[in-house]
């Protein structure tokens, strides 16, 4: 096992790494820039290393100063977190190449998995089922009408180098596809300077779940369950939850040991998550993420496992510790992304946190790196903690939930708290019945009825 | 283990010359640290509060050494890296600066090595050193105060 592990991240996350070194008796060095000089990860590390100044580039995706900080500091491995250097198959490389583990996967499979093409047509070929499409490029209208006629329709036009939603056309009918495709093509090359585009087939309700994998260097590879994360705005989660109040047992075990089974075949080491959309009994796959992500304390509330602990003794080329026949999912749990953000219009709101009351009580965790007196900086992210509720079905979780996020004090800077308490009153939250597109759609709603009143 | 002795005195008088609460040195997996006071686990303390005073209370003769906040005058040169700080360009010469030398704008001050590159930190504006704050090999935060110029 390691001696001393340097963390490459902020925030929440640096804090949680942080715990998880203290429970393994495993020194944790802080890297932080001058902004985070009085963060609480730099308090309760072992040691700290000043990087660099406020701006992201030049402190936590500074490579050069990270394994500068390494080698003074004498650490063996490199836990890079979530976002920054998490998904850099370069940084992984050059962590190695120093000597130093990378707490993550193989560099070779972080370039796999991040791009989009190659992800896409590894796991369709060990078996995982994908979003049929045009296989890479779509040159003539009449391949995308035969590829139409055999998904079925509506279907989708995108930009091959476009990204966040830029650059998309639904084609409901035969007749319109001629017209959307050479709008897709002249939009695409206006916007990225490429005209390629591809078809797939458009899922017009589709949710959002994931499955948390893991694998060693010994062959093993397991699934822990689901997280549903379907409460989306732009693209970002809003508050996950597993078990997913719309799967079936069945439904999960297939799934899970499919995603499994693809982690074992490709070699993969560590922890990583396989998104899919679902729509109408069945899975797409969307892509896999190769690190620990925001939302992992879901699972760890229904599997009682620590999956940071797990992370750094696989890094440590250490066996598994979780055996599949013995993981047993226990109740249900949610996270609440709690931003300093207004919870009307969602403009990040930084400034000092006045008064801070930390909610508790029996399945209440609260992880987070806030404190009285702490000032976000406005450099990063806007995610100030995580509230994360276990109960022991659904129905038990909400209540909590409703609970804890009224007595949750955060004073000096607004937070998505009020949104997640009006979520909890939402009739069809509590139905469970909602796509990836439900909150949006409400909250537009909201707006709208909020502007109306205010007339 | 054996102690030497000499080694602590000496980082004991280096604690005091530099107004630092805590220095950790290792060589091979010999460890010395020495703590004057406070918590050993607290890497960064806060930063001292000075409570308001009440002007006919006799404030303590402070010691020799200022230690107002040095990070905060007006000749101060910062470290622009995270590294490790060389006084000299090779172990045998002779270091670029001492205390009292008078330099140039652009004169070398010191090297700071990161990822095997040497860095160069030059003078940014001419006088006279008035403080070194840092020993030569030891390993430097970017921001710290390398060197006083007046």
């Amino acid at each position: 096992m390691f001696k001393k592990i340097l963390i490459a991240n902020r925030g929440e996350i640096a804090l949680r790494i942080i715990r998880a070194c203290r429970e393994m008796g495993v020194a944790a060095v802080a890297v932080h820039s001058t902004a985070d000089a009085n963060s609480m990860a730099v308090r309760l590390a072992d040691e700290s290393v000043c990087i660099g100044p406020p701006p992201g580039k030049d402190s936590y995706l500074n490579i050069p100063a990270i394994l500068t900080a390494a080698a003074i500091t004498g650490a063996e491995a490199i836990h890079p977190g979530y976002g920054f250097l998490s998904e850099n198959a370069e940084f992984a490389r050059m962590v190695e190449e120093h000597g130093f583990t990378f707490i993550g996967p193989k560099p070779e499979h972080i370039d796999l998995m991040g791009d989009k093409v190659t992800a896409k047509q590894t796991v369709k070929a060990l078996g995982l089922p994908v979003v049929p499409g045009s296989e890479g490029a779509l040159e003539t209208v009449e391949d995308g009408i035969a590829f139409a006629r055999e998904a079925g329709y509506p279907v989708i036009i995108k930009a091959s180098s476009g990204g966040g939603g830029r650059g998309m056309k639904l084609v409901e009918r035969e007749e319109d596809f001629a017209e959307q495709f050479s709008t897709a093509r002249s939009e695409a090359a206006a916007n990225f300077g490429d005209e390629t585009v591809y078809v797939e087939k458009y899922l017009g309700h589709p949710r959002h779940i994931e499955i948390q994998v893991f694998g060693d260097e010994h062959g093993n590879a397991i699934h822990l369950g689901e997280r549903d994360c379907s409460l989306q705005r732009r693209h970002q989660k809003v508050l996950e939850e597993a078990p997913s109040p719309i799967l079936t047992e069945d439904e999960r075990q297939r799934i899970g040991q499919l995603s499994a089974d693809t982690i074992r075949k490709m070699g993969y080491r560590g922890a990583g998550t396989i998104e899919f959309l679902y729509e109408d009994g069945q899975f797409f796959f969307m892509e896999m993420n190769t690190r620990i992500q925001v939302e992992h304390p879901v699972t760890e509330m229904i599997t009682g496992i620590d999956l940071i602990q797990e992370q750094i003794r696989v890094a440590a080329g250490e066996t598994l510790s979780l055996n599949k026949d013995r993981i047993r999912f226990r109740g249900h749990a949610m996270e609440f992304r709690i931003n300093a953000e207004d919870p009307d219009n969602f403009t990040p709101c930084p400034g000092t946190i006045t008064q801070f009351h930390s909610p508790g009580g029996l399945g209440v965790r609260f992880d987070s790196a806030i404190y009285n007196g702490y000032k976000i900086p406005p450099y990063y992210d806007s995610m100030i903690g995580k509230l994360i509720i276990h109960g022991r079905n659904r129905d038990e979780c909400i209540r909590r939930a409703k609970r804890a996020i009224v007595e949750t004090v955060i004073d000096g800077v607004k937070t998505t708290l009020p949104l997640h308490s009006w979520i909890m009153e939402q009739p069809e939250f509590h139905s469970g019945d909602y796509t990836i597109h439900w909150l949006e759609k409400k909250l537009a709603e909201k707006e709208a009825a909020r502007k109306a009143d205010e007339k | 283990m054996k102690i030497d002795t000499n080694a602590i005195k000496e980082l004991a008088e280096i604690l005091d010359d530099t107004g630092l609460t805590e220095i950790e040195v290792a060589e091979g997996d010999k460890m010395i640290r020495i703590n004057k006071g406070g918590a050993t686990y607290a890497a960064h303390p806060a930063a001292p509060v000075h409570m308001p005073s009440d002007p006919t209370v006799p404030q303590p003769a402070s010691n020799d050494m200022p230690i107002a906040d040095v990070s905060t005058h007006p000749g101060a040169v910062s470290s622009p890296m995270v590294g490790t700080a060389y006084l000299g360009p090779e172990p045998s010469a002779p270091d670029f600066i001492s205390k009292g030398a008078s330099i140039k704008e652009g004169d070398t001050l010191l090297i700071i090595e990161a990822m095997k590159v040497m860095n160069p930190i030059k003078a940014p504006k001419s006088g006279t050193i008035t403080q070194i704050l840092i020993e030569n090999e030891q390993p430097v935060e970017f921001g710290d105060v390398l060197v006083v110029i007046e």
